[in-house]
């Protein structure tokens, strides 16, 4: 779906620091979504962990870089970080350019997936969201 | 005849010196990164030329070649005819600015700094866990990056402070600004005030700052001119640990990158090594070391400015780390860490540390 010229896709979850997830088998996939990636500009840098990085729900694991902002990336759920897009480390950009496809970031085991529940899902929601944080972004 | 530029009163007969003999392009780690003759201070001479001779105008079409450098000063070490060519640049761009032509990058941050504390704009530093302005022996000065972009590496190094049992305070410190002056704009003046006010309310006889470029700015700028009046010493950590013993060890394969500032700018290269050899049993150097380290690429503002050749830089300089074997690289200025750690690829094994934090880290294993 399209909310004020942001791509928000219908059939993500949303993770309320602009993180989008999305099931793929028994894992998840986790990204950066289009609000985010317009408002950081060029993204210069984003860390990679190793695999096997234990993830606590609501916790920082990896840092993101903009030539004007440093950003840090919250575990959306309990997990294991089992891969990352390995692109991303020569080649960041990629999160600007195609930030729902080429440029996911992400791949985590979570210890349950329940726990998507508490991520944002459906137009309803997303929008209600995003139209706040668009405001709350045009006055800073 | 009286030129048009200040740069061309001050450093005309430099420029014409360059005999284009090209030793600076096997040094400079922009050219090294892009292969962009242009990019490299025989190029900037040969444009300069141009310009003096009024072929060219100083205006926007010189903006990359004449921003995109970090001022490491590797061209002019090896120059056989002594063209000081950071010095040329900076110059180059303070003519440049008053001609309406800069990177917007750094225009930006000018702009950034009349209004805000930092050149990242943020509004909430970090605390550190620590008081700030307190009556002490020292003040530890971090630094915008220390401050905004490697909180990690501050707080290692305040809690190897705390280790050693230094009387230090923190301050509510704002951004020395030096960087304005090497990218075409000046210190600011309130920003400079405001620091002396709360360093010299402390009582502190000495600041220790981990930043080679506050270190720099403290000690040579006039703006802070009253801080050394006052009889207030500026020292950088690594001349500050020096003498101190910290009672651990690791074997593992250590290596040293010396920062540009702290280096080449400062002539400061054996008192970090003093250091690190009291605490690793098997260091080790690279390649290029001391006067001819290579520079890490986020200098003279080029990490905000052109962050991708800036990372490029810095992946240029862990080839060396690979090559001597080193499980850990250390180097003191937080903008080489936090380049040369962004910059460090997923299947490289070897860690990038500041040496400060290094040690606390082994001490904290130790207990």
């Amino acid at each position: 779906m399209e909310i004020e010229g942001y791509n928000m896709p219908d059939d993500l979850y949303y993770e309320e620091n602009h993180f989008w997830v999305k099931e793929e088998g028994d894992l998840l996939i986790m990204g950066m979504d289009d609000f985010a990636q317009a408002l950081a500009g060029e993204i210069v840098y984003v860390q990679l962990p190793d695999d096997g990085k234990r993830l606590k729900l609501g916790k920082k694991f990896a840092k993101i870089e903009s030539g004007k902002w440093l950003g840090k990336v919250y575990a959306p759920v309990n997990g294991e970080l089992v891969g990352v897009n390995e692109e991303l480390e020569t080649n960041p950009g990629l999160i600007n350019d195609d930030c729902y496809g080429k440029g996911w970031m992400y791949k985590i085991r979570p210890d349950d997936k329940g726990e998507l529940e508490n991520l944002m899902k459906g137009r309803e929601a997303v929008e209600k969201w995003l139209l706040a944080e668009i405001e709350k972004y045009a006055e800073e | 005849m009286e030129s048009k530029y200040e740069f061309e009163e001050k450093y005309r007969e430099q420029i014409l010196k360059c005999s284009r003999c090209g030793f600076c392009q096997a040094v400079c780690p922009v050219y090294g990164a892009t292969l962009r003759p242009a990019l490299n201070a025989r190029g900037k001479m040969l444009l300069l030329k141009e310009v003096m001779d009024g072929k060219i105008g100083l205006d926007d079409q010189l903006i990359e070649t004449l921003f995109q450098c970090t001022t490491c000063a590797n061209c002019f070490h090896n120059c056989p005819s002594g063209v000081d060519v950071p010095e040329i640049i900076k110059a180059v761009r303070q003519d440049m600015v008053r001609a309406g032509s800069c990177h917007p990058a750094f225009e930006g941050m000018n702009e950034v700094l009349e209004k805000h504390t930092n050149i990242y704009a943020e509004d909430e530093p970090e605390d550190f866990e620590r008081v700030r302005n307190r009556k002490a022996e020292y003040v530890y000065f971090i630094g915008c990056v220390g401050s905004y972009r490697e909180d990690e590496p501050t707080m290692a190094a305040l809690d190897l402070l705390d280790r050693l049992k230094v009387d230090y305070t923190l301050i509510d410190e704002v951004c020395c600004s030096g960087v304005l002056e090497d990218v075409g704009f000046s210190i600011k003046e309130h920003l400079a005030e405001k620091n002396m006010a709360l360093i010299l309310e402390t009582g502190a006889g000495t600041v220790i700052t981990g930043c080679p470029y506050c270190f720099r700015t403290f000690n040579d700028k006039l703006q802070y001119s009253r801080l050394r009046e006052a009889g207030v010493k500026v020292v950088h950590i690594t001349q500050f640990l020096q003498d101190f013993g910290f009672g651990v060890k690791t074997d593992k394969r250590v290596t040293y990158h010396d920062p540009c500032d702290l280096g080449r700018h400062c002539g400061i290269y054996e008192e970090p090594r003093n250091t690190i050899r009291k605490i690793a049993t098997d260091f080790v150097e690279m390649p290029d070391n001391r006067e001819n380290a290579l520079c890490c690429g986020a200098g003279g503002g080029v990490r905000g400015a052109y962050a991708k050749n800036s990372i490029a830089m810095a992946r240029r300089r862990l080839e060396q780390v690979e090559e001597v074997g080193a499980e850990i690289v250390l180097t003191e200025c937080n903008s080489c860490v936090h380049n040369l750690a962004n910059a460090k690829l997923r299947r490289q094994k070897f860690r990038v540390y500041s040496t400060t934090e290094f040690i606390n880290e082994l001490m904290e294993e130790a207990e």
